[in-house]
């Protein structure tokens, strides 16, 4: 068993509640949002599965669209959220290329979606599924780790390199260790990053792409050796990245050694123990706002790199909020309800909820008063007045 | 009432201010101030070995350990990362005929293929003598087989064949570049992997639970190697010639950096391309460079070439290599060349132990050669696997914690003992090439070794 003496324990339900109550706290109140955090907090998770249409206990994906159509990419299919609430499916009777979905993307110019499976990439446009695999198109390989657009292209991150699709002239161009400074080219990330590409390889960290110049830039963890990280902050904490996310010139950076940031000019990394950062075994990143929503094997994290809320599920399937503010002692409350499944494979968030894709299941957090806010932030001056 | 009142009001006020800061964010330019909160007294104090659930480093000798005398931020492998995922529960699928377990082998026309086939042959025997044991009730194994192209990311999609297929586990391969690529497809299908043929030091480094590796790697052999250069040897001009490609590159990597801790740099560390038959160039800086010591990596038929040139040309030092020097065509190339060569080897082929000769007699009588390391350890990787499925069931999350927390294992190959990577760190013996016969020497004693690991 993994432990880490400066972690935090998970209380247990009984623990909990005497914490609480010694404190003279009300357990409703456990989930209140605590007013002095830079970023909301998740009050309550609704969880969906196979009552609800999901075909297969792991979700690998979750994207709630432009026009807030709600995808999700399971072991067993793609399904899309009615409006009943219940989910319908689509699978390869339907034309996709492989059951089993792993990464989903949106071109906001055409509202087509994206889909990576085991076995082919997917664009689902004006209702028909188009497949493409590495043997009718220039697809590097059939197993899509993940894909993302930027404007007229389509991204793919395969385990034989990044495929990009043109979409005007339907060409598509293969960078691997031939042609990049991949030295291997098992890709596992891609992501649009301003006016470049970011990949993430499996043993070569990341590898920046400026399409105008065709150039390639790579960023390694320094001391260049798996068994230990040497020095904090020195550059991404790992070679094997498994996810990354990049908002208004900040990368995020999953490992399954710890978690790392990008600023474009500093590093700042977090490693199990040291941080609040629940595990190394970091799956998935969503940057929204400044604000990192981190899923892995333990739960979920969300960090503005000070501040920390950790979300985990407890032996009795009680749900745990954590808060660490900077030179404070941890905070720990238990919620109403907990997330589906603390192994944690994809997030999407927004103002106005948290999309959480687990091993078993689908959570949707219910922001606390964000929420609220929210809607007040987003209210014209005479709605505010009224 | 009021005071209520107030307070809600308070509360109100404060998030909304926290809300509008969150909203109006916007990314800070520089480092953020460190967050750390932890509780008194959680500052990592200098580790010892003595802290460690499992050997550091692959049971590499302190000495030998990069930045040895520094206490790292992080260290990974010292205590084995668990599984965390649901499945250990799930219903046991149904109406299942019977238990299937994967193979990847090489492909049968590329580098790897003969060995790829006798690590078949070994899979194959095991399967065969497990399903002549199976009593009434128990479902038989099926073996599922792929066979790999020499192409990048081909074994991912044969991984997903596997998952299609809906194997419990299976077994492969011998390309690092393949088994780097199944693996990580593994992860996802959440299927286990037992690897009996990858020598690449950096397939375990990557931190997913759902490998065992039985095949004792090349950092195992490269430390082996420094020791015997450096230190029993005392060799001080060392030159590393190897294959110029990703085993070869990772192949030597450890050794290099071993051989540069202990003092002595490599003086000379050049390539070949598979095939090379001139080499000229590299002949000369290497005998300008007037080695007491070099080490090849390689397809075993090109290092024999090469060090009957390397004679030929007046090189007198001592050669060394990996395990593979031992395969028929290192001598066959070599000639005269071959004498002396010192090579790191899994275990004593003579050995005269029950288990070993009962199976090489098993082997000799099913296909009508004796075995040979590849064998043996693809029939240990499949009784393994299929001990694994009998004890767990057919349920891979529970095949998974059967495998992943084992410490220890026997097989026809010798006693195993497994690292907090999931790498057999079993002792390397030492072969000598001398009138015309590989002598084997026992294993030295390692740090860590706590069992007795001897196969002689």
């Amino acid at each position: 068993m993994n432990t880490h003496p400066s972690r935090p324990p998970l209380p247990s339900r009984g623990l909990a509640l005497a914490l609480i109550l010694l404190a003279g706290a009300p357990t409703q109140a456990a989930a209140e949002p605590a007013p002095d955090l830079p970023f909301p907090v998740i009050e309550r998770f609704e969880n969906f599965g196979p009552d609800h249409g999901i075909p297969a206990s792991k979700v690998h994906a979750v994207l709630k669209t432009t026009d807030a159509e709600l995808w999700i990419g399971t072991w067993d299919g793609l399904c899309r959220r009615e409006p009943s609430g219940n989910f319908r499916r689509f699978g390869p009777e339907h034309g996709l290329s492989h059951k089993m979905v792993l990464c989903l993307a949106e071109d906001q110019q055409t509202g087509d979606l994206w889909v990576g499976t085991m076995r082919g990439l997917n664009r689902v446009s004006a209702g028909r599924i188009t497949a493409y695999t590495q043997t009718d198109s220039g697809l590097p390989n059939n197993v899509i780790y993940g894909v993302a657009v930027s404007g007229d292209r389509v991204w793919v991150a395969t385990a034989a390199g990044a495929g990009e699709l043109q979409l005007k002239t339907g060409t598509w161009k293969i960078y691997d260790h031939n042609n990049s400074l991949m030295h291997e080219p098992w890709c596992y990330a891609v992501t649009e990053a301003g006016d470049k590409i970011m990949i993430g390889v499996w043993g070569g960290g990341i590898v920046e792409h400026d399409p105008r110049l065709g150039s390639f830039k790579e960023h390694r963890d320094p001391d260049r050796d798996f068994h230990f990280d040497l020095v904090p902050d020195d550059g991404p904490i790992n070679d094997i990245t498994s996810w990354l996310a990049w908002e208004n010139g900040v990368l995020w950076q999953c490992t399954y050694f710890g978690m790392s940031r990008y600023d474009g000019r500093n590093w700042k990394t977090w490693v199990e123990g040291k941080s609040p950062l629940l595990s190394n075994f970091t799956q998935f990143v969503w940057a929204h706002r400044g604000v990192a929503w981190i899923g892995m094997d333990r739960g979920l994290s969300v960090t503005d790199g000070i501040t920390w809320v950790n979300y985990l599920v407890d032996d009795n399937d009680q749900g745990i909020q954590q808060i660490h503010r900077p030179n404070q002692p941890v905070e720990i409350k238990p919620m109403p309800t907990a997330l589906a499944n603390q192994f944690v494979l994809g997030l999407q968030v927004d103002d106005e909820e948290a999309w959480i894709a687990t091993s078993k299941g689908l959570s949707r957090g219910i922001l606390a008063a964000p929420t609220k806010l929210t809607r007040l932030s987003e209210a014209t001056p005479d709605q505010r007045n009224q | 009432m009021r005071r209520a009142s107030l307070m809600l009001l308070g509360w109100l006020c404060g998030t909304l201010v926290a809300w509008g800061a969150y909203l109006e964010r916007q990314p800070s330019a520089g480092v953020a101030p460190d967050e750390r909160t932890l509780p008194p007294g959680a500052q990592p104090a200098a580790a010892s070995p003595a802290d460690f659930a499992y050997p550091y480093y692959g049971n590499t000798p302190p000495e030998m350990i990069p930045f040895r005398e520094i206490e790292p931020h992080a260290r990974y492998w010292i205590e084995r990362l668990p599984f965390r995922g649901p499945g250990h529960d799930y219903p046991d699928p149904p109406d299942l005929k019977s238990l299937r377990v994967g193979l990847l082998s090489p492909a049968a026309y590329g580098p790897e293929g003969a060995r790829g086939q006798r690590t078949r042959h070994g899979v194959l025997l095991a399967f065969e003598e497990a399903n002549a044991r199976r009593g009434p009730g128990q479902l038989p194994f099926e073996l599922v087989e792929r066979e790999d192209s020499p192409l990048w990311g081909s074994a991912a999609n044969i991984a997903v064949e596997f998952a299609d297929e809906q194997v419990l586990g299976f077994l492969g391969t011998i390309d690092g570049d393949a088994t780097h690529v199944a693996l990580r497809v593994a992860l996802k299908i959440e299927t286990y992997m037992i690897n009996t043929s990858d020598p690449d030091p950096t397939l375990t480094e990557t931190q997913i639970p759902w490998l065992t590796r039985v095949f004792p790697d090349d950092r195992q052999q490269g430390f082996r190697l420094a020791d015997l250069v450096v230190r029993q040897h005392q060799c001080q001009r060392i030159v590393v010639f190897r294959e110029s490609s990703r085993p070869g590159r990772v192949g030597v990597m450890h050794f290099v950096n071993y051989i540069r801790r202990l003092g002595v740099p490599p003086v000379q560390h050049l390539f070949f391309k598979p095939g090379d038959q001139q080499i000229s160039t590299q002949l000369e800086a290497i005998k300008a460079a007037n080695p007491d010591a070099v080490l090849f990596y390689g397809q075993p038929e090109d290092v024999g070439r090469f060090a009957a040139q390397f004679r030929a040309a007046g090189i007198t030092a001592r050669f060394f290599g990996f395990d593979r020097l031992m395969e028929e065509g290192f001598q066959t190339h070599a000639g005269p060349a071959a004498e002396g060569t010192t090579i790191t080897y899994f275990f004593d082929l003579n050995r005269t132990d029950p288990p070993w000769v009962d199976f090489t007699a098993r082997f000799e009588k099913r296909f009508g050669v004796k075995p040979d390391i590849y064998a043996a350890y693809g029939y240990d990787g499949a009784n393994l696997m299929m001990e694994a499925i009998d004890h767990a069931g057919p349920n891979r999350f529970r095949i998974r914690d059967y495998l992943a927390n084992l410490d220890e294992w026997s097989g026809v190959t010798g006693p195993m003992k497994f690292d907090g990577r999931w790498d057999n760190i079993a002792p390397f013996a030492i072969a000598k090439f001398r009138e015309g016969q590989w002598h084997f020497e026992p294993p030295s004693a390692q740090p860590h070794s706590t069992g007795p690991l001897s196969r002689n």
